[in-house]
């Protein structure tokens, strides 16, 4: 038997209490990671099989041909977060601050995910139809023409990124509101701020880890999303992943199909550091709390 | 729709009672199966091995299977492709034959991406027939990734098989693939929505049905119906007459004319008369009827599409006697016209049309399924390349259009 100081003992044990997590990490996320690595630099085609060459020219292709679905991945989850934000903050205000039935309205909120995402997203082409009661109630109030449609359109896709996100900051955002120590708001209110004044400076600052929990936990698969844009919008509203989508699976050009998801990925990456670095860093810990 | 929520109802009613084709499971559900699925195109694209591709369509074809008592048999097909009770009988006719039937086929390319690391290493796919779809088929014949058959043991097939699918471009004297069942790619419409009977391809372009048309996204289908309109054969255009075809249909969407480009995922849009008109396939269409009889299938003046599923043995197959017996066995006219009752597809055998007499009666005079002599001579195969370069040409332009 092997016999260890207590002192090596003692320093091994945290890498023992790590393994499982590393060993994860290392299974399903690095090797799967470096793989994608080295097919994205690969050339060739579907029959005679991929071979790598350093193909660094498959990123700039992808990018030039892809931008504008890059755009529109990252402006359509953008206007959806911001979305969800305005929709959950009274919301999770509400909840946290005023509701006596927190417990079933947070029940509701969550109840849609007890659904499947395609059932529930299936369920708005029936909505959103064009023979159906909203698109008439629009065309009725004058919102839209008599010939115009939601199913198929824009609108559509972001309703639907922004509906299926919901819960994702309405959570985190009653969590951190949730935790607000009340007596603080009363000792601003005892030195003389406004409700409006006492909401801004001690309300709204505790609430930032929500926020910022929320907008990533929403921003990030927002982006790389291609269900709603494939079952609620049309080939104009495509998005990244739906590309990437097609690029694996249906022309399987998987050298195109993984330099645009390590782009994808670094480009999210870069957005979520300047986030952080614009609320400050202490947020991200927080949030993580 | 006055019960907005009737369509989902009916169609998990349908999918219990098995009244749903196939192509409409993969249709609605499609999105589902593609996650996981993508999942194994993944693992699969990770290793990157090199093809050794061999053309062996040129050499001469000598197979020799002699008979053996059938045991096992692994036959990999589409969802809801067959009448299951037909297995059952096969069972019961060669005793102690045991039939694994896997439905793990929903998409050509994503099988193929599942099984291409085994195929280009050599290895046996451990199952004895797969069915794809005539250009994916080309590709496996092309490659040589396919058992040629003994003919020998499929009497039936040499003598009821359609003469118009006997001598397919991909395989000229059908010494690798059996037609399976064969479709069109036509046009189905709401004559209630469109307010008139339509008769030609271009009725697609009518500028009344701006944003209530679909396209199926695959070039082969809608690219090919679009080159029969401009009085093109499907089998003898070039690649520059497909990119003309793909470049009407990009004008076209720029206008607006075109709502989506679709899988097989048109048909709850057409049923639920979001789109007027759509590029469908027959056997869709026969089952939307059933919902909504007002619907139509126009096999269009100028002709429409076919295309077949070819079953075939995967290199170094385990029972190759047990697949042709297979083969055989779903050539008898009987079983063929069974099959066809519940897959509402175009059979492939010839006499299945009388034995139908006695399964269905009201089948019998379906042009969905039994085609006229005439609605068949104006019918036009999917293309078939003879490299990859030209189809992958034709691929990524129609990409360009639809967006993705």
């Amino acid at each position: 038997m092997l016999r260890l100081s207590l002192r090596t003992r003692r320093s091994l044990f945290p890498y023992l209490l790590l393994g499982p997590g590393l060993l994860w990490l290392i299974v399903f996320y690095l090797i799967p990671i470096l793989s994608q690595g080295y097919v994205s630099l690969q050339t060739g085609n579907i029959e005679q099989g991929y071979t790598f060459n350093w193909a660094f020219h498959v990123y700039s292709d992808a990018l030039s041909e892809y931008g504008a679905q890059f755009a529109r991945s990252f402006g359509y989850a953008a206007v959806a977060t911001v979305l969800c934000l305005i929709i959950s903050f009274p919301l999770a205000y509400y909840i946290a601050f005023k509701s006596r039935h927190k417990n079933i309205l947070l029940l509701l909120i969550v109840l849609p995910f007890f659904t499947n995402y395609l059932v529930r997203t299936i369920a708005w082409q029936t909505i959103l139809a064009d023979d159906g009661w909203v698109v008439h109630f629009l065309q009725n109030v004058g919102l839209l023409s008599h010939d115009g449609r939601l199913l198929a359109t824009r609108t559509a896709v972001i309703a639907g990124i922004t509906y299926n996100f919901l819960p994702f900051m309405a959570l985190p955002l009653y969590v951190s509101l949730e935790k607000i120590d009340r007596r603080l708001i009363e000792a601003a209110t005892d030195l003389y701020a406004s409700r409006a004044t006492a909401f801004r400076k001690v309300t709204l600052p505790l609430a930032l880890p929500g926020i910022f929990a929320g907008s990533l936990l929403t921003f990030i698969p927002a982006v790389g999303d291609f269900i709603n844009a494939q079952f609620l919008g049309t080939s104009r509203q495509y998005m990244i992943g739906n590309v990437i989508q097609s690029k694996f699976l249906v022309i399987a050009d998987y050298p195109t199909a993984a330099a645009l998801s390590f782009v994808l990925m670094f480009v999210i990456l870069a957005a979520v550091l300047l986030y952080a670095r614009a609320l400050g860093t202490r947020n991200l810990q927080d949030a993580a709390i | 729709m006055p019960e907005p929520d009737r369509s989902l109802d009916l169609f998990f009613e349908q999918l219990v009672e098995g009244r749903l084709s196939r192509r409409q499971v993969l249709g609605r559900l499609g999105a589902a199966g593609l996650t996981f699925s993508s999942a194994g195109a993944l693992l699969s694209a990770c290793g990157g091995v090199k093809g050794t591709a061999t053309n062996s369509a040129s050499k001469p074809v000598t197979a020799n299977h002699p008979k053996v008592a059938i045991k096992q048999l692994n036959f990999s097909n589409w969802p809801l492709y067959i009448d299951k009770s037909v297995l059952k009988d096969f069972e019961k006719k060669y005793p102690g034959s045991n039939v694994k039937y896997t439905e793990e086929i929903n998409e050509n390319d994503d099988f193929f991406g599942k099984v291409r690391q085994q195929l280009q290493r050599g290895d046996s796919l451990n199952r004895d027939i797969v069915v794809l779809t005539d250009w994916m088929a080309g590709r496996w014949v092309r490659s040589g990734w396919v058992e040629p058959i003994d003919r020998r043991n499929t009497p039936n097939v040499t003598k009821n098989l359609q003469p118009s699918l006997k001598h397919p471009k991909f395989d000229p004297n059908r010494s690798y693939t059996t037609p399976w069942q064969s479709g069109m790619t036509a046009i189905g419409y709401d004559p209630q929505k469109t307010g008139r009977k339509l008769t030609s391809i271009d009725d697609l372009w009518d500028p009344k049905f701006k944003g209530k048309v679909s396209l199926i996204a695959d070039p082969r289908d809608s690219a090919g119906l679009v080159l029969i309109s401009m009085g093109k054969n499907t089998a003898t255009a070039t690649v520059d007459d497909w990119l003309a075809a793909i470049d009407k249909i990009d004008q076209e969407n720029k206008k607006g004319q075109i709502r989506r480009f679709t899988g097989n995922d048109y048909t709850t849009d057409l049923a639920k008369g979001n789109l007027w008109v759509s590029v469908a396939y027959s056997g869709d269409i026969f089952q939307l009827k059933a919902d909504n009889p007002r619907l139509e299938f126009l096999i269009p003046e100028q002709g429409a599409i076919i295309w077949t599923d070819n079953m075939m043995m995967p290199q170094k197959p385990p029972h190759p006697y047990a697949a042709e017996t297979m083969m055989n066995y779903v050539y008898d006219p009987q079983v063929a016209a069974k099959i066809a009752a519940y897959v509402d597809y175009v059979t492939p055998v010839v006499g299945a049309q009388q034995a139908m007499e006695k399964i269905d009666p009201k089948l019998v005079h379906n042009e969905l399924i039994f085609p006229t002599q005439e609605t068949l001579a104006k019918l036009q195969p999917y293309p078939s390349f003879s490299n990859l370069s030209d189809e992958q040409k034709i691929v990524e332009a129609m990409q360009q259009v639809t967006g993705a």
